[in-house]
């Protein structure tokens, strides 16, 4: 950035460019599918929307702990059955070499997926 | 050879005056910059070919830098980098198609600068600090099931996971909501992105009349000095590249 352009910074400026060099790797995390690499890309993708719907699963499912509406045993069965699948999606993860910060989409103006 | 779009100005002064306001502004790679003009708006241009050129990042520095020439010389609205027409034809075209959304446009960031704050904690203490504070309200395992299993443990670590995650969101939206609080006289239009990574909180780009320049930034730099805590980045002026909002199709 031109430094002209700075009119006030409060932080030691490695610590700005190693933020704002996060932000530039996450816009450019987009789904980078080549004839090599077509079927890594396609499992970052679907890992992706799975992790999205594992996570809004996970909270409605701790709304409904708050909300009182639940016996023990359905309490147990919840925390079982997210328990496993947070299990299976890390086995899936290590499949295909992926990590949580992998695990999203930059949705361009909009921000990213997660 | 096709042609390269830069911005669209405004020309109430009349094509003539505009022409000699831009003289000695240089287009990407040294490029000539030509204006070509409907009613009172104009579009700068140069001739471009793009087999000659490789698409980099040093051409998009380039093509800003072409811009914040312009923007000290004129009002604009800035064009995204790559945007390219056949012709004057298609380039008149466009003016005329899209003359009113681009008037209201010019109108609504005339005389008005644009400025980027970055606010920046240290993730791991204020989190913690955070986490201590919401501590007293964290959920316990008798308060919604009296047997404590794996899984229930495992749910009642996600339900303090994701409280804290509000809290922190909370936090985030109180300072939102002091900046806008802090900013009220200036009354600036702005935009703010919340948590964009875990170290940069707040990501805002506010739209600033140039008469109020001065005041803005005492206000960010009283700011700082009420947040120990945190760091803050303020940028600008910019031409307003957050405030267009154009669709060409």
């Amino acid at each position: 950035m031109n430094e002209n352009k700075i009119l006030l910074n409060s932080a030691p400026v490695d610590e700005f460019e190693e933020a704002i060099e996060k932000i530039e790797n996450a816009a450019t995390s987009r789904i980078n599918a080549t004839p090599d690499n077509a079927d890594h890309g396609l499992a970052k993708l679907v890992l992706t929307l799975i992790e999205l719907i594992r996570k809004l699963v996970e909270k409605q499912a701790i709304r409904r702990v708050e909300g009182g509406s639940l016996s023990e045993e359905e309490i147990e069965r919840l925390g079982e059955t997210l328990m496993k699948l947070e299990m299976k999606m890390d086995e899936l993860k290590g499949v295909f070499n992926l990590t949580d910060e992998d695990l999203n989409l930059n949705l361009g103006p909009l921000g990213d997926l997660m | 050879m096709e042609k390269i779009i830069y911005a669209i100005i405004a020309s109430n002064h009349g094509h003539t005056e505009l022409i000699g306001t831009m003289k000695g502004i240089q287009g990407i790679s040294g490029s000539a910059i030509y204006v070509l003009s409907f009613n009172d708006i104009s579009v700068a241009v140069s001739d471009f070919t793009p087999s000659k050129y490789t698409i980099n990042k040093e051409l998009a520095i380039d093509f800003a830098r072409v811009i914040e020439e312009l923007s000290q010389q004129v009002t604009l609205l800035p064009i995204r980098f790559g945007t390219f027409l056949k012709s004057d034809k298609n380039i008149n075209q466009l003016l005329i198609n899209h003359y009113d959304s681009f008037l209201n446009n010019l109108q609504k960031v005339e005389n008005k600068y644009e400025f980027g704050l970055k606010a920046l904690w240290d993730y791991e203490k204020c989190s913690e600090k955070i986490r201590v504070k919401a501590e007293s309200e964290a959920v316990k395992a008798g308060d919604y099931f009296s047997k404590s299993t794996i899984h229930t443990n495992y749910l009642l670590e996600k339900i303090n996971k994701h409280r804290l995650e509000d809290a922190l969101l909370k936090h985030v939206e109180q300072l939102i909501e002091e900046i806008s609080r802090h900013l009220a006289q200036i009354n600036p239009d702005c935009k703010f992105k919340k948590m964009v990574t875990r170290s940069i909180i707040l990501d805002a780009v506010f739209l600033v009349k140039k008469s109020k320049k001065d005041d803005f930034i005492q206000a960010i730099e009283a700011l700082k000095q009420q947040h120990d805590d945190l760091h803050f980045l303020l940028t600008g002026p910019w031409p307003p590249y957050s405030f267009v909002e154009i669709t060409i199709d």
